[in-house]
């Protein structure tokens, strides 16, 4: 009874055994090779169960998501120009041939890496020698990925594996020269600077300038009216004046230097010398009033 | 998973030992089986005794291997299955069950939670890692950036089987992506008017790469922190924006100067034109005064003009002469050698007349001996261009 019940055990655990013997699982992120004695007879691709042959069958996992391989110190490289440019990059790569990635590379994950970064560094060298900074930095900065991208994909290709994308990241310039750049935007930003100033000070004197123009226009324009005014007004004074003395000239005559003598001899101060015989004292001499000649 | 099963929960607390729960189970047993077992065997009872027992503990291990499926799901969650590794289904929040190891397993992702990532700093905008913050733009400048990547999973499936180290993928497609753009823009461009097109552009090609890597990623938002020139040309960057100020300030200044001038030259102007006016007003009323008076007069006379005439040349020689200082000389009753001592007669006049300013004469004492006449209009002259200079 207790031995019929452990014989069940037993029995329970060696078919656990031997399934987990003969069973494995893919998992979805992974590919597998069975080897059976060391050949490779079965490619798995596909995640699920899968069945060995317990003892004789091996398996072997990769992992086929997208890895990165990210260049840890920046790169060196020289452009056409003949500056150095310090290059950070990143490549995307993953496994699609397992067997072929076996094969050529043991499935070693590390060894890969270096294979790539040697092809990386080889075709970046090459196409950086063609070209500019300025074209590396922003007009073929495209371009140049993508042609790394196809190259080292072609190349990869022979190891089973597949390059999804080779990105720059940085482009710096090395210590030296960004001391160089940095004299060069501080010139670059007094001059901006100093062209503002001036441009302030030639938009004032403008301002200021014509300001004084409209004050002398503004007050000529008006003197000029104020004359034109004041004209009208002698003219019309004149034209009065005309009308009234034109009905006597002769009274007029007169009467206006009569006026004349009493404005301007009004004050003790002025002398005069007179003559007794002057019409004014005609009765002074004689009652008559007639002068002795 | 154990707390699920009823029976469990009773035993108390404490690590459950397997030899007790063995012994209890040989005693509880009977009681549970005993009358079926005892109905169709009655002879053999003590011998199902412990098959029996056994059946039961199989059941138990079952159900809490059963009941080790349970889990649940976050609201912030998703759970994606998998059924011998390959992928299931996604299950949305609450309670969920899945066919328990081996055959199934599920993994759980956080979905809403906001991830953020820090590129040119680290949690501080002081705390700069150059390595990461220096850009060269279009024009070969120099820029100092520090922005914020905000993410969150769209796609916990792609998020989860895709990528080995998705995290590590944001963040090195958020440095491409921005230096890339960056690259093809200007510095002025990056440093002020075109801060929010670049992280808008960067943040459409990040989502582009990433989504080419099916990363499962979704960058919610793109935030700059710091866009300046690299702290070595700092000085004159701020000296180029204090100069645009001045710039601002020298116009401003010649702006206040031109509306303090013009109006005020309006001023004078209307004082010239409402003085012509007034002149003009002024002298026509005199014309035509005077000319109402000429007029007048003028009619009197032609009724008796040589009386008129008379009257008006006496009443007029009279008022000038009682005005003035006189001399009336005979000449022909005198002799040739007349003396006229004209300037005693003028002092003479003068000292009857008011008396001129005194201060006058204390400065230029000298004139008390020259001809009074002089002294008058002289004093008055003083007295004006002394009065000019002392108006402001």
């Amino acid at each position: 009874m207790s031995r019929a019940f452990t014989a069940v055990l037993i029995a329970i655990v060696v078919v656990l055994v031997v399934a987990s013997l003969a069973m494995f699982t893919v998992d979805q992120r992974q590919n597998a090779i069975v080897f059976r004695l060391g050949e490779a007879v079965h490619v798995i691709t596909k995640p699920g169960l899968y069945f060995k042959m317990p003892l004789l069958d091996n398996v072997r996992f990769f992992d086929v998501r997208i890895l990165t391989l990210d260049s840890e110190e920046p790169e060196r490289f020289i452009t056409s120009e003949k500056k150095n440019v310090l290059v950070d990059s990143f490549v995307k790569w993953r496994i699609v041939d397992v067997v072929q990635y076996y094969i050529s590379v043991g499935g070693d994950e590390a060894r890969t890496r270096i294979r790539l970064a040697q092809t990386v560094n080889d075709n970046l060298r090459a196409e950086f020698g063609k070209r500019t900074i300025h074209e590396v930095v922003s007009g073929e900065r495209d371009r140049v990925m993508d042609l790394m991208r196809e190259k080292v994909d072609a190349d990869a290709r022979k190891i089973g594996v597949q390059v999804l994308d080779v990105r720059i990241k940085r482009v710096d310039l090395p210590q030296e020269v960004s001391e160089a750049v940095y004299r060069r935007m501080e010139a670059e930003r007094k001059r901006v600077a100093n062209e503002l100033r001036s441009l302030g000070f030639a938009e004032s004197e403008k301002i200021r300038a014509d300001a004084d123009r409209q004050r002398e226009v503004i007050v000529a324009e008006a003197y000029r009216d104020a004359q034109r005014i004041k004209g009208q007004g002698d003219a019309r004074a004149s034209q009065v004046y005309a009308q009234a003395f034109q009905a006597n000239p002769e009274f007029y005559a007169f009467y206006r230097s009569l006026e004349a003598y009493r404005q301007s001899l009004k004050s003790k101060s002025d002398v005069m010398v007179l003559d007794p015989s002057s019409d004014f004292f005609k009765y002074l001499k004689s009652p008559t009033g007639r002068l002795q000649k | 998973m154990a707390l699920n099963d009823p029976n469990w929960g009773r035993r108390g607390d404490g690590p459950p030992d397997l030899d007790e729960i063995w012994n209890r189970l040989r005693q509880k047993l009977p009681g549970v089986f005993g009358g079926k077992g005892g109905g169709r065997e009655p002879g053999d009872g003590g011998g199902k005794r412990f098959p029996a027992g056994a059946w039961l503990l199989v059941a138990l291990v079952i159900i809490i291997w059963l009941a080790s499926g349970f889990y649940i799901v976050d609201a912030s969650q998703r759970g994606v299955v998998l059924r011998f590794g390959k992928y299931l289904q996604t299950t949305e929040p609450g309670p969920n069950w899945h066919l328990p190891y081996p055959i199934e397993s599920v993994e759980i992702v956080n979905l809403s939670q906001v991830r953020t990532l820090e590129v040119g700093y680290r949690t501080n905008v002081k705390n700069k890692v150059l390595k990461e913050s220096l850009m060269l733009t279009d024009d070969e400048n120099i820029v100092d950036l520090q922005f914020a990547v905000q993410y969150l999973i769209k796609d916990p499936k792609e998020f989860l089987f895709s990528n080995r180290n998705p995290d590590d993928s944001v963040m090195q497609v958020a440095e491409t992506a921005m230096r890339e753009i960056v690259g093809k823009s200007k510095m002025d461009f990056v440093l002020y008017e075109g801060r929010e097109s670049i992280r808008a552009q960067s943040q459409k090609l990040m989502q582009q790469i990433l989504d080419r890597y099916q990363s499962g990623v979704a960058i919610s938002q793109v935030t700059m922190q710091q866009a300046q020139p690299p702290e070595q040309v700092q000085a004159a960057f701020d000296d180029a924006v204090k100069a645009s100020q001045d710039r601002e300030r020298q116009i401003n200044e010649g702006q206040a100067y031109a509306n303090d001038v013009v109006p005020k030259a309006r001023g004078s102007a209307s004082r010239l034109m409402q003085e012509a006016e007034g002149y003009k007003q002024r002298i026509i009323a005199t014309a035509e005064g005077e000319a109402a008076r000429f007029r007048q007069i003028q009619t009197e006379y032609s009724r008796a003009p040589a009386v008129t005439r008379e009257r008006m040349y006496i009443d007029t020689v009279q008022q000038v002469l009682t005005n003035t200082s006189k001399v009336i000389v005979d000449q022909k009753a005198g002799s040739n050698l007349l003396f006229l001592p004209l300037d005693k007669l003028l002092q003479q006049s003068a000292a009857a007349a008011p008396p001129p300013d005194t201060t006058d004469r204390a400065q230029a004492p000298d004139m008390q001996q020259q001809s009074a006449p002089t002294v008058d209009p002289r004093s008055r002259d003083s007295f004006r261009s002394r009065d000019r200079e002392s108006r402001p």
